[in-house]
C-alpha cells in the first residue's frame, strides 16, 4: 500500500531541498562540532547554540527525506519551524544584543555566515510541506475503503 | 594541495555542474556516464588528498581539522547526491547533481585558502 505514496516530502523538487538541508546539516555540525571540540571555551552560547541549530538541520534532513510516512511529517514540521523561529530570533537579538553571543552563529544576522541559505530554507521547507501535504478530497492519498473497491 | 589539481578539479566540477544544467534545462534525469564524470572529480580529490597528506607530513603547517574536515565533506559529497540524485528519474536529479558539483567546488576554493592559511 505505501508503495505509492503521493505525499512524499523527498521527491521530486524536495530531491533538491532535502540535498540542499543535506549540506547545511553538514557544514553546520563540522563547523559547530570543531568550535565546541577546540575552543568551546571562548564563546560557548555562540558554539552551543550553533551545534543545536545543525543538530535540528540534521533531524530536518532526514525527517523531509523520509517525510511519506505522517510521524515523519510531523518531525519535518517541528524541525522546520523551529528554524524559521531560530534564524529569525537569533537574527534579531545578534543585531540588537551581540554581546549576548560572543561569536558569529549559524543563525546570526539571519545566516549570513552561509550565504543567507538558513534564512530561505526552513520558509521553502515549510511551503514544501504545505504543499505536499495530504489531503482528503485526493482519492490516492486518502485511507483505503475496502467497501467501494471493485 | 598544490594549485594544479585544485584547478583540475574546479575545472571538472563547473563541466559536470554546466552537463547538469544542460539536462535539467532539457528535462532530463542524471544518466551513468555523469556518474562516471563524478567518479573522475572524486579521483582528482583523492589524489589531491595523497598530495596534502605527503605535503603535510614533510612539513606543511596547516589547521590539520579544519582541512582534513573539509577535505572529507568534499570527498564524500558527490557520491552521496549521487546516489541520492539517481534514485529520482526526474529533472530534479540533475539539478541535485548541479548542486552538488557548485558544492565541491566551492569546498575547494576554501581548502586552498585553509591551506595557504598555515597552521
Amino acid at each position: 500500500m505505501s508503495t505509492s505514496t503521493p505525499a512524499a516530502t523527498g521527491k521530486g523538487f524536495g530531491r533538491l531541498l532535502v540535498t540542499v538541508y543535506g549540506v547545511l546539516a553538514f557544514a553546520a555540525v563540522g563547523r559547530s562540532a570543531y568550535q565546541v571540540l577546540t575552543k568551546l571555551e571562548h564563546a560557548p552560547v555562540a558554539y552551543l547554540l550553533s551545534l543545536l541549530a545543525a543538530l535540528v538541520y540534521v533531524v530536518a534532513t532526514v525527517a523531509l527525506a523520509l517525510g511519506s510516512r505522517p510521524r515523519w511529517r510531523r518531525t519535518a514540521w517541528c524541525a522546520v519551524a523551529v528554524e524559521a523561529a531560530g534564524v529569525l530570533s537569533v537574527g534579531v537579538l545578534s543585531t540588537t544584543h551581540p554581546e549576548y553571543f560572543g561569536e558569529a552563529t549559524v543563525w546570526s544576522s539571519f545566516g549570513q555566515g552561509y550565504g543567507y541559505v538558513p534564512l530561505v530554507l526552513p520558509f521553502v521547507g515549510l511551503w514544501w510541506l504545505w504543499h505536499t501535504r495530504p489531503r482528503s478530497d485526493d482519492p490516492a492519498s486518502a485511507p483505503a475503503r475496502p467497501t467501494e473497491a471493485r | 594541495m598544490v594549485l594544479p589539481l585544485v584547478v583540475l578539479a574546479v575545472a571538472l566540477c563547473l563541466a559536470l555542474a554546466g552537463w547538469a544544467a544542460w539536462f535539467a534545462l532539457r528535462d532530463r534525469a542524471v544518466v551513468l556516464r555523469q556518474l562516471f564524470a563524478a567518479g573522475a572529480v572524486e579521483a582528482v580529490l583523492v589524489v589531491q588528498a595523497v598530495v596534502a597528506g605527503v605535503l603535510q607530513a614533510g612539513g606543511h603547517a596547516v589547521d590539520g581539522p579544519l582541512f582534513w574536515g573539509y577535505l572529507l565533506t568534499a570527498a564524500l559529497l558527490l557520491p552521496l547526491a549521487a546516489v541520492w540524485a539517481f534514485a529520482e528519474r526526474t529533472r530534479w536529479s540533475s539539478v541535485v547533481l548541479l548542486v552538488a558539483a557548485l558544492t565541491v567546488a566551492f569546498l575547494q576554493w576554501r581548502l586552498w585558502i585553509i591551506w595557504t592559511e598555515g597552521a
